[in-house]
Order: C-alpha cells, then sequence, then structure tokens
C-alpha cells in the first residue's frame, strides 16, 4: 500500500517533470541532437574585444570564429579565413577570407576584424585582454595611449583581405588568431545597442557553428544550431541546452538523474569513476608551482630553494591530494608545443625528486647563509578547496622532510595578489595558464623586470636567451634557446613546479566528439554529436 | 502616529545615508581593483582602464558623484558582468531569493508557531520535547548539509522532486524546505517559551474565569503576547531570507542574490556591492520600523514615541 | 467517652505566649533569588544531563586529542578517507579524511575550537547585547531611537567587506575570528532584550516598583532583567550555532583558522563536499555538533525555567 502510493507519486512527478521540460511546445524527437551541459558559473559578458573569462571564452568559441579555429588536436586551422600568405620575414600575415556569413546573412568582412581589433585597443573600452594584440605593431602604443589608431597594424585592403603587420617574427600568431579577442564584430551592430552590446541573445551576432538563442542571466542559456554558418554541414548538434551550476556536487546529482550529459567534477569524485569510460581528464596549459620570493634571506640561496623542490613529492599530490593534475616536469606543462612539436618531449623532464638530497643542500645552504635553524616560513596561499588540500599537505611534508615549519596564510586571492605584488611573501603558492600554444607564455614571466616575475628571481643568460627568442625568427634555434633557459631557470629554482593542472569531466557514453582544448577556449561542439542514447 | 512616521522616516534615510557612506569608504579599501583580469593585466593597462572607469580619481570625489547618481536612482554598471545594469543584476537575482525566501518563512511560521504552542500547552509531555528535538535540530544541522541530504535523498537516490534547478514550482520545494528549517526551530522556541510565561499570568486566569473558551483564550491572549520575541527575531531573519542565501542557492543551482552579494565582494565588484548593500539596508531599515509599529498593535502596552513624554 | 468536667479547672486556660510579628515569620528556611536558582537548576534533570554532556564534550575535547598516537595534523597518505567501519590496521577509531588525518581527533580537537568561539559569542552576546538592548529599552524616547539607529547601521555595513578588511591588518586565526564576531554577533540579542524591555516596562509590577520608589538600578537587576531571561537564553542557544556556523561560513570563503587547524564547522565545510562519497566525514562532526546543541538546549530550558522568578516556589 504504501510502496503503491510512493510509486504512484513518483509516477505523477515525474510525469509532471516531463511535462515542464516540453513545456516549450517541441516533441522530444529521437533524432534530435541536444546536449545538456553545465556551466560553472554566469558567462560575464560576449563582447569578444572586452571579455576576460573562461566561460565566455567557451561560448564565444562556439558561437563565432576567427580567422583560424584550433581543431580536435589543438593545431590552428583556417575558418573564416581560406588561406594565409605570410612574408619572408615573418613579420607580415595577408589572410584571404572565405565567403562567410554573419547570422543575419550580412557576409563577415576584413573589415570586421579591422574594426575589432582596433576596438579592443581603444583605450575606452577598457578591455583587459588587450594586450594579447600587442605582437601587432603599434597595438600596444595605442592601448596605452602612446600611439596612434591608424599606426596599428592590421588593414583590410578588400573586403576580403586582411593584412596584418607584426612587431616580431612570433611563431605562434595563427594560434592567436584563434583567441577570443582576435574575433571579428559588427561596427553596425556595436553601435546599435552601446553598452548593452552582447548582453542579451538579440544584442549581437554570430558567425560561428552555433547561435545564442537564449540566456536567462545567471540560470541558464541555449545555443542551437546556425544555418548561416559556412561549414553547417559539418555541425551536427542542434541544440545545447547549458545550466548554471556551481556546486560539483550538485552537478554529480543533475549527471545522475539524467539532466545533464557532461559535467565538471573534482578530484574527490575520481577513485568513484577511476574505472569508468565515462571520467575524461582534459589537460590543461596551467601550471601550479611554488613562487619563492628571492628577496628573503633565506630563498636568496639556492640550495635552499632547490632543497623545497626536491623534498617534494609530486607525484603523491597528483593521485592521492587533488587528483586533477600530472606532476610537473618544468616551468612549461606538458601540454605546449614550439615548433610544431611537443615542447616537453624535446625538453625532457628537468624535475629532480630526492629527500636525501634535499636535507643535505637545506644544511649547506644555512651554512652558507651562516644560520643554524630554518626559520618558521609562511607560505601565501590560495582560498580554493582543491588548493587548499594542496597546501596542507605540502605544509606537513615539507616539516617531515626538511624539518621546516610552515605556516599557511590564506587570504582573498585579490589581496594574495597586491602581496604578490609588492613582494610582500616568503613562499607562494601560484599558478599560471598560457595564453597561447607557445613556451614563451610561460617562460618570459621569470625575465628579470617583468611586473609577473613576483619573485625577483634574476639571470642575466635567462634574460638575454628569452629576449632573443622573442625576435628570432629561426624558430629551430628559438625551440632549443627556449629549452637552454628554462634549464637555467630549474637548476637555479627560481621556482619549485609542482603539478599540471586537469580538467575532470563526467561524460554519458553516447556524447561523442567534443573537442576540448588546453589553452584558449575549453570546448569546441562543432564536431560534437549524440549517438546510442 | 503621523509625526512619529515622519521622524522615523527621516531617521531611515540619515541611516541608509550613513551605511551607505561608511560602505563605500571601507570597500575602496579592500585589496586590489574591480578589474577581473588582474593578474595578468600589464601594469601599465592597468592604469589606463582604471582611469577610463574613473577609478583613479580622488575618493571624496567618486563618494560624491556615486551619491548623485544614488539620489537620482541610478546604481550604476556592474564591474564584472560587463556594464549590465546592477538594477536588473539585483532585481534578477530578487525575484528567485524572495520566492524562496517567502516560502520558506510562511511554511516554517505556520510550522513553528504550531509546534511552539502544542508544546507549551502540554508541557513536559513526549509532545514536547519532540517538539524540542526537532527544533534544536533545526539550528544544529547546518542548512548546508541538510540541503545536501534532501537534494541527494529526495532528488537523486527517491527522484520525487528535481535535485536542482530553477524550472518550477516543484523546484522550489527542497530549498524551501531546507530553509525553513530555522525558522521553525526558531519561531517554535520563542513560542514555546513566551507561551509558557503568558499563560501563568492573572489575565489569563481572568480570561478563563469568564468563561472564554480555550481556543479563545490561546489565540487572543496568550499567542498574541507570546509574538513580541518572535516577531523581533523574524525581521532580520525574513530579510536575510528574501535575500538569499549563498549555499542553499549553491546547492539549488539557484539564481539568487546570496552568491551574487559574496562574489561582488570577493571580485571588488564596487558598484554591485553598494547595490546590494544599499538595497539590503533599504529591506533592514523598513522591516524593523514595521516590527516597532507591530509592538503597538500586539500590545498597546507598548508606546515607542517617547515613554517619557 | 464523656469527660468529667469537673477535671476542668482555669488553670489550664493559660493564654498562649504570643511573640510579636511571629505569624508573620516563614518557617521554611529563606532563600535568596538565586539560592532558589540554584536549587531549582539541580533538580532539574534534563538541565543537567545538558551540563554533565557539555562537561564531558569539554573533557573530550581537552583529553580526546591525546587519546591515540595521531595529532590534528599528521597526515598518511596511504591511508586516505578511510571510513570508520572498514577494518584496517592502525587505530583510527573514526576512520580518516581526505589527507588521512585522523578524524577521532580532528572532531575533538575541532569540539574544543568551536566550545571556545561558542563561549566568546555567549559571553559577548550577555555582556554586550543585554547590556546594549537593556538600556535601549528601558531609558526609551530619544535615547533607544539613537541606539537603534546606530544598531541598524553595524548591521547594514556588509560584514564580509568589513572582515576582509580586519584581516589585512590581523593575521587570520582565532583572535580575528572574535573580532569579527564581536562586530554585530550581539544584535540580535540586544533587539530581543529591548523588545521585552519595551514590553515589561508597562506591567503592573514594573510601575508599582517605580511607584514605591525603586531606582533605575534597582528596577534593572530586580525586576527587568529577571524576567526577560527566557527569551535571553533561547537567544543564547542561537547565537551559539550562528556563531560556529558563521566560522564555518568565515572557512568556507577562506578566511577562517590557519589549516591545519580545525573546528566542527571546518570539519562539516569538508564533508560536505563529499557527502555523497564519504558520508561519515560529515556526518561525525554534524553528530558532535548536534549533540553539543542539544545539551546547550537542556541545559538553557533548565535554566530559564529555574531563572524565571514566576516560576518560584
Amino acid at each position: 500500500m504504501g510502496k503503491k502510493f510512493t510509486m504512484t507519486l513518483a509516477l505523477l512527478l515525474v510525469a509532471s517533470m516531463v511535462l515542464t521540460a516540453c513545456g516549450g511546445g517541441q516533441s522530444a524527437g529521437g533524432d534530435k541532437q541536444v546536449l545538456n551541459i553545465t556551466e560553472t558559473g554566469e558567462p560575464p559578458g560576449l563582447d569578444s574585444a572586452v571579455t576576460t573569462d573562461q566561460i565566455s571564452f567557451d561560448i564565444l568559441n562556439n558561437v563565432t570564429e576567427g580567422l583560424y579555429r584550433v581543431d580536435k588536436n589543438n593545431q590552428p586551422q583556417p575558418a573564416i579565413a581560406k588561406d594565409v600568405e605570410i612574408s619572408k620575414d615573418k613579420k607580415t600575415y595577408t589572410f584571404k577570407l572565405r565567403d562567410a556569413k554573419w547570422s543575419d546573412g550580412k557576409p563577415v568582412k576584413a573589415q570586421d576584424f579591422e574594426y575589432a581589433w582596433k576596438r579592443a585597443l581603444d583605450p575606452k573600452s577598457k578591455s583587459q585582454y588587450a594586450y594579447i594584440l600587442y605582437p601587432i605593431k603599434g597595438a600596444e602604443e595605442y592601448n596605452t595611449d602612446k600611439g596612434d589608431k591608424k599606426d596599428v597594424g592590421v588593414k583590410a585592403l578588400d573586403d576580403k583581405t586582411l593584412e596584418v603587420k607584426l612587431n616580431d617574427p612570433i611563431p605562434y600568431f595563427l594560434t592567436l588568431t584563434t583567441f577570443a579577442t582576435y574575433r571579428p564584430q559588427r561596427e553596425d551592430i556595436v553601435e546599435k545597442h552601446g553598452k548593452e552590446y552582447a548582453q542579451d541573445p538579440d544584442k549581437m551576432v554570430y558567425n560561428g557553428p552555433f547561435v545564442m538563442s537564449e540566456w536567462k542571466h545567471k540560470k541558464s542559456f541555449q545555443l542551437k544550431k546556425n544555418d548561416k554558418y559556412w561549414d553547417k554541414d559539418a555541425v551536427k548538434l542542434d541544440e545545447i541546452n547549458a545550466n548554471i551550476v556551481k556546486e560539483t556536487s550538485t552537478e554529480v546529482n543533475l549527471y545522475n538523474t539524467k539532466k545533464a550529459d557532461v559535467i565538471n567534477v573534482n578530484g574527490e569524485f575520481v577513485d568513484k569513476y577511476k574505472d569508468s569510460k565515462e571520467l575524461v581528464k582534459v589537460p590543461e596549459a596551467s601550471n601550479f608551482y611554488f613562487q619563492f620570493n628571492t628577496k628573503e634571506k633565506v630563498f636568496s640561496n639556492e640550495k635552499i630553494r632547490k632543497a623545497f623542490s626536491l623534498a617534494i613529492e609530486r607525484k603523491t599530490i597528483t593521485e592521492k591530494v587533488t587528483k586533477d593534475g600530472v606532476p610537473a616536469q618544468g616551468i612549461v606543462p606538458i601540454t605546449l608545443d614550439v615548433n610544431g612539436k611537443n615542447y616537453r618531449e624535446q625538453a625532457g623532464n628537468m624535475i629532480e625528486e630526492d629527500e636525501e638530497k634535499a636535507k643535505k643542500l637545506l644544511e649547506e645552504g644555512l651554512e652558507e647563509l651562516d644560520m643554524d635553524k630554518m626559520p618558521s616560513i609562511e607560505l601565501l596561499g590560495y582560498d580554493r578547496e582543491n588548493a587548499k588540500k594542496t597546501q596542507e599537505y605540502m605544509k606537513e611534508r615539507l616539516k617531515n622532510v626538511l624539518g621546516v615549519n610552515v605556516e599557511i596564510k590564506i587570504v582573498p586571492f585579490k589581496q594574495k595578489l597586491d602581496l604578490e605584488n609588492a613582494g610582500d611573501f616568503q613562499l607562494s603558492f601560484a599558478g599560471w595558464g598560457a595564453d597561447y600554444n607557445d613556451p614563451m607564455t610561460f617562460l618570459e614571466l621569470w625575465v628579470t623586470g617583468n611586473p609577473y616575475n613576483r619573485g625577483d628571481w634574476s639571470n642575466k643568460e635567462y634574460d638575454k636567451l628569452i629576449k632573443k627568442s622573442q625576435t628570432n625568427a629561426d624558430y629551430e634555434e628559438r625551440a632549443k634557446d627556449l629549452i637552454k633557459a628554462e634549464k637555467i631557470a630549474m637548476d637555479e629554482a627560481a621556482l619549485a613546479p609542482l603539478y599540471d593542472r586537469q580538467r575532470l569531466k563526467l561524460q554519458k557514453p553516447y556524447v561523442k566528439g567534443i573537442a576540448r582544448h588546453p589553452f584558449g577556449a575549453d570546448n569546441t561542439y562543432k564536431w560534437a554529436y549524440i549517438e546510442g542514447k | 502616529m503621523g509625526r512619529f512616521v515622519l521622524k522615523r522616516l527621516i531617521y531611515m534615510v540619515i541611516t541608509l545615508w550613513l551605511i551607505a557612506t561608511i560602505t563605500f569608504f571601507l570597500m575602496h579599501n579592500l585589496p586590489g581593483s574591480p578589474l577581473q583580469n588582474e593578474e595578468k593585466l600589464p601594469p601599465e593597462l592597468k592604469e589606463i582602464i582604471l582611469k577610463e572607469y574613473g577609478l583613479d580619481k580622488p575618493l571624496p570625489v567618486q563618494y560624491v558623484n556615486y551619491l548623485g547618481n544614488l539620489i537620482t536612482g541610478d546604481l550604476g554598471n556592474s564591474y564584472k558582468y560587463d556594464g549590465r545594469k546592477v538594477t536588473d543584476m539585483i532585481m534578477d537575482g530578487f525575484s528567485a531569493s524572495a520566492t524562496l525566501g517567502v516560502q520558506a518563512i510562511s511554511f516554517g511560521v505556520v510550522v513553528g508557531l504550531i509546534l511552539g504552542c502544542v508544546a507549551a500547552l502540554r508541557r513536559g509531555t513526549w509532545i514536547d520535547s519532540g517538539a524540542t528535538v526537532l527544533s534544536v535540530l533545526g539550528v544544529s544541522i547546518p542548512s548546508f548539509v541538510l540541503g545536501a541530504l534532501l537534494s541527494y535523498y529526495v532528488g537523486v537516490e527517491l527522484q520525487w522532486l528535481p535535485p536542482a534547478l530553477w524550472e518550477g514550482w516543484e523546484y522550489t520545494i527542497l530549498p524551501s524546505l531546507a530553509l525553513s528549517f530555522l525558522v521553525i526551530a526558531q519561531i517554535a522556541r520563542y513560542v514555546r517559551t513566551e507561551m509558557l510565561e503568558v499563560l501563568g499570568q492573572d489575565y489569563i486566569k481572568t480570561a478563563k474565569a469568564k468563561g472564554l473558551g480555550r481556543p479563545a483564550v490561546i489565540i487572543r491572549h496568550a499567542l498574541r503576547n507570546a509574538l513580541i520575541p518572535a516577531i523581533t527575531i523574524m525581521a532580520p531573519l525574513t530579510v536575510a531570507l528574501l535575500t538569499g542565501t549563498l549555499v542553499i542557492e549553491q546547492i539549488f543551482a539557484i539564481p539568487g542574490m546570496g552568491y551574487m552579494f559574496v562574489d561582488s565582494i570577493q571580485t571588488n565588484d564596487f558598484t554591485a556591492i553598494m547595490g546590494v548593500t544599499m538595497f539590503y539596508s533599504f529591506l533592514l531599515v523598513v522591516s524593523i520600523f514595521i516590527v516597532d509599529i507591530l509592538y503597538g498593535i500586539i500590545d498597546p502596552r507598548i508606546r515607542l514615541t517617547g515613554a517619557k513624554e | 467517652m464523656a469527660m468529667n468536667t469537673d477535671q476542668l479547672s482555669p488553670e489550664l486556660f493559660q493564654p498562649a505566649e504570643r511573640e510579636q510579628g511571629a505569624e508573620e515569620a516563614v518557617s521554611r528556611k529563606r532563600l535568596s533569588y538565586w539560592q532558589d536558582v540554584r536549587r531549582r537548576f539541580v533538580s532539574n534533570k534534563g538541565a543537567m544531563i545538558g551540563l554533565l554532556l557539555i562537561v564531558i564534550i569539554g573533557v573530550m575535547s581537552l583529553v580526546g586529542p591525546l587519546m591515540n598516537d595521531f595529532t590534528y595534523s599528521d597526515q598518511n597518505t596511504d591511508m586516505m578517507n578511510i571510513s570508520p567501519f572498514e577494518k584496517i590496521e592502525g587505530d583510527y577509531w573514526l576512520g580518516t579524511d581526505h589527507l588521512g588525518r585522523d578524524l577521532w581527533t580532528r572532531i575533538w580537537y575541532g569540539a574544543g575550537i568551536s566550545l571556545l568561539i561558542a563561549i566568546i559569542a555567549a559571553s559577548l552576546d550577555l555582556v554586550v547585547g543585554v547590556t546594549y538592548g537593556a538600556i535601549s529599552g528601558y531609558m526609551g524616547g530619544k535615547v533607544d531611537d539613537w541606539m537603534q539607529r546606530l544598531v541598524e547601521v553595524l548591521v547594514g555595513v556588509p560584514q564580509l567587506v568589513v572582515i576582509i578588511l580586519l584581516l589585512i591588518w590581523l593575521e587570520p586565526g582565532i583572535f580575528a575570528i572574535a573580532l569579527a564576531l564581536a562586530l554585530t554577533g550581539w544584535v540580535n540579542m540586544s533587539r530581543i532584550v529591548r523588545a521585552q524591555m519595551l514590553k515589561l516596562k508597562s506591567q503592573e509590577y514594573v510601575l508599582a516598583a517605580r511607584t514605591l520608589g525603586a531606582n533605575t538600578r534597582r528596577m534593572l537587576t530586580k525586576h527587568m532583567i529577571p524576567n526577560v531571561m527566557g527569551p535571553v537564553i533561547i537567544t543564547l542557544m542561537f547565537t551559539i550555532p550562528n556563531a560556529i556556523f558563521f566560522e564555518a561560513f568565515l572557512g568556507f570563503i577562506g578566511l577562517g583558522l590557519r589549516p591545519p587547524q580545525a573546528s566542527l564547522g571546518v570539519l562539516l565545510n569538508d564533508g560536505y563536499q563529499m557527502l555523497q562519497l564519504y558520508p561519515y566525514q560529515c556526518l561525525l562532526p554534524a553528530t558532535v555538533l548536534s549533540l553539543l546543541m542539544f545539551s546547550f538546549n537542556l541545559l538553557g530550558d533548565g535554566l530559564r525555567d529555574a531563572l524565571d522568578p514566576k516560576l518560584r516556589q
């Protein structure tokens, strides 16, 4: 009786849910390709010229398209551009555009690119990612109020030809053109909506595989297949529904009740799903490390810095503590390429772990500094969940191996940045994510005088190698120089890399073909489809 | 009474102005800037953007500007959400939070009142103990644990109700329930205590002696007098629930105000901080005013209009 | 059995010795208000059980962490997330957490810190909250007006902003938490006391006392304060979990104790993230917390009954 009643109740509820779910008036046809996903937050803004966050990048990557698009293997492939002509000095790129259309039927023109890039560089746009355009001639000058708009090296020669002049012959410019800030924009649409541009689905236009059809702020959004997309035959999904869910356990609940097909999980769920095909690990081009402040007496000593790096067991962190990463092999994450080949495969593993050597080096270091005991060290940490675990583990580890007392100082993220920028820390647990697919995005941080070189480590040889590589058109030699530079920084333990992060996902077996990327935007749904649901 | 209301209205404006002023100056001492990509932003570019936002001007100038806008009802645009209007953001979040809050409070007050009354009238029996245990559990199990348990067992294991999201009425049941426990607990405890006290007083005996029926005695005399502390505590609680609770919103993926507030503070979204603060304070000040007036209605002996006059 | 009336003599009828005012004397031992409170409190079984439980939890928070070989920070990466029901080597009586730390030790250690926070919050409530509310409600008029407006301002300014600023000046830790609590933790109490004061002020016995010339001090201590004790104690019972959760909330946004220090709130926070995977990590601290709250409530009920002058026998 009781059971029956429960069943009836459950059935009624299920029925009512189904009814509400179909409230839109569409029948749930079996052949319709629908993907249900979750996002961890509200996209702060879809104006490609000014947006800075991962969620907006992800959406923009699927509703807009730049000159190039990153493919499944993370290589840039022609998209709105048909092909490109690169000058001999590798400083002038001439793109030929294909016949692509915006979602309102108007053609995508070279002028749209010129307009968007210059708009991003206009200080009045307040774009916080404008610096990604700095490789372009005159871009930095215009953006920092020192130069003129007309001197920016991007020009539409005609409707279908775009000429870009660079400062230096950088090898990664084509990957840069896949980045959100490099997308085209329509002047008429931007002007029409002014401040409200791209804040609602009908206040922008699209030229990507999908269009945004609905956006309920902070709650959900929906993408639909773009019929005006130049490569629409490659697009199989009809609809992508995204709910904004901030809590991992909530995402799992939705996944288990079939309200989401792909979700994000944290390391804790790895154990439960480790034998399941549903667990997907996506390597990220981001890296977490200990930044030593070399202005601090103890960390001015190379041997002590090395001792800290040697004492760490990176595998324990990635396999047992955070469970969402792989041990670092150097400053540059394993996902990045240089000169068309994987960087780490060329550079090798530069990390050494050795407890005994660590203890010995610590002693020698203290002797060199004329100290008899290692003082208590303050570790400036993150206030985020997984990082907190790593910090607590590291504290105990350093105490056990080196006998060093580490005090963890957790402050709000903004204050952590302030303290780091002011050099007001001893040891910091820090992280960095790649902006583009080249080791330079990491290695240039530790150049003397770079504002991000928060530990003030300095090495003349390193500076020279990086500076040379920034302008070197010989990509073969450049790759070797970068490896040499990284080796120097590692030998002197400018920092102690810990692990490269991975994104963890649960994905139903019937979801196929989502391309995931370690840098730039996270996902491309262009080739995704549902099979065997 | 008219004079009293007018005086209080003036005080309300002064209070709000003080809150705005204090919050404004405290907020600008928060570490970092309202820029989102601060971690990677080149320092030179950062300076230029701050200048474009007018954040390089001296604080008193910014303050006067802000206050000027505030008077015209303009709360400004968000820094984080790419120039979205703070007023719109508050209204978006408030509709969800308020739905939840109203349901949790109505349910909580009704159940709390009944539990409290029954416990007091049946003092010392198992009913009393049961009500006590229930209300103690209500405060001692944090709402996030309760929320997570409800979402998992009712939503996933039993599949009776949706475990999360915000699509229709059935989606509001679990989070409302999780929130209402705190209300039930507090109301029940206060009502029980006060009822016990009131029931022992002479006028209750008089009322009974006059031949008034038991329900009439309880409702007209006892309950009415027992409500004072319950109402006092309800005002801030109501405002807190209406303006959202971070954890419940997160667990049930509800687009409410709770997250907006914490997020705006953590990202230094100055205009959003001020907007939510002013909105919250306004509700709070009004609710306290209403409570003060309610005191007089519930217990005519209470006069706020100057006891010494 | 008739009596012989002859046997009655006038001598038998002596006037009783009468002491002036003797019939006015109270035969039972005279108890002061506080003596009576103690007597009634001790005879209340529930209250005594509550007190006993609190003492036990208090003692365990000091002794518990010493009862096995682990400290609250000892990690063992080979023994992570071990449930208490799993049969394993070693003395993990309540299992381990996500870093292989002994939960038994951490729960009692955390209970200690939470108790400390509870005590701080309760004292603040009693000292600041009651005094503030009593003065505001008793004085009434202009004083009340201004004191209440001040409270509104205090509550209106976002606490989180103040706390982040506090952290810039102070190091994170128990002192910063206490200070954060001190800012607004007592506001509810003061409002409850004020409301009661407003109500009591106009009651007959208070008017009588005033007419008889009682001064403010006497009025407050003899008549008003004992009569607001009921709601005060109930409020106190809510302040304590609120304070414990407030501390947990600070931990939630990363501003609480210095890890690996833990409180019950922090344990709950860590635990609830893993409710689906390792429920014991959440439910064990929740149980201890609920037990603690339950005993506080039993104690509170007893105290309330004992302190209520109208229930005096």
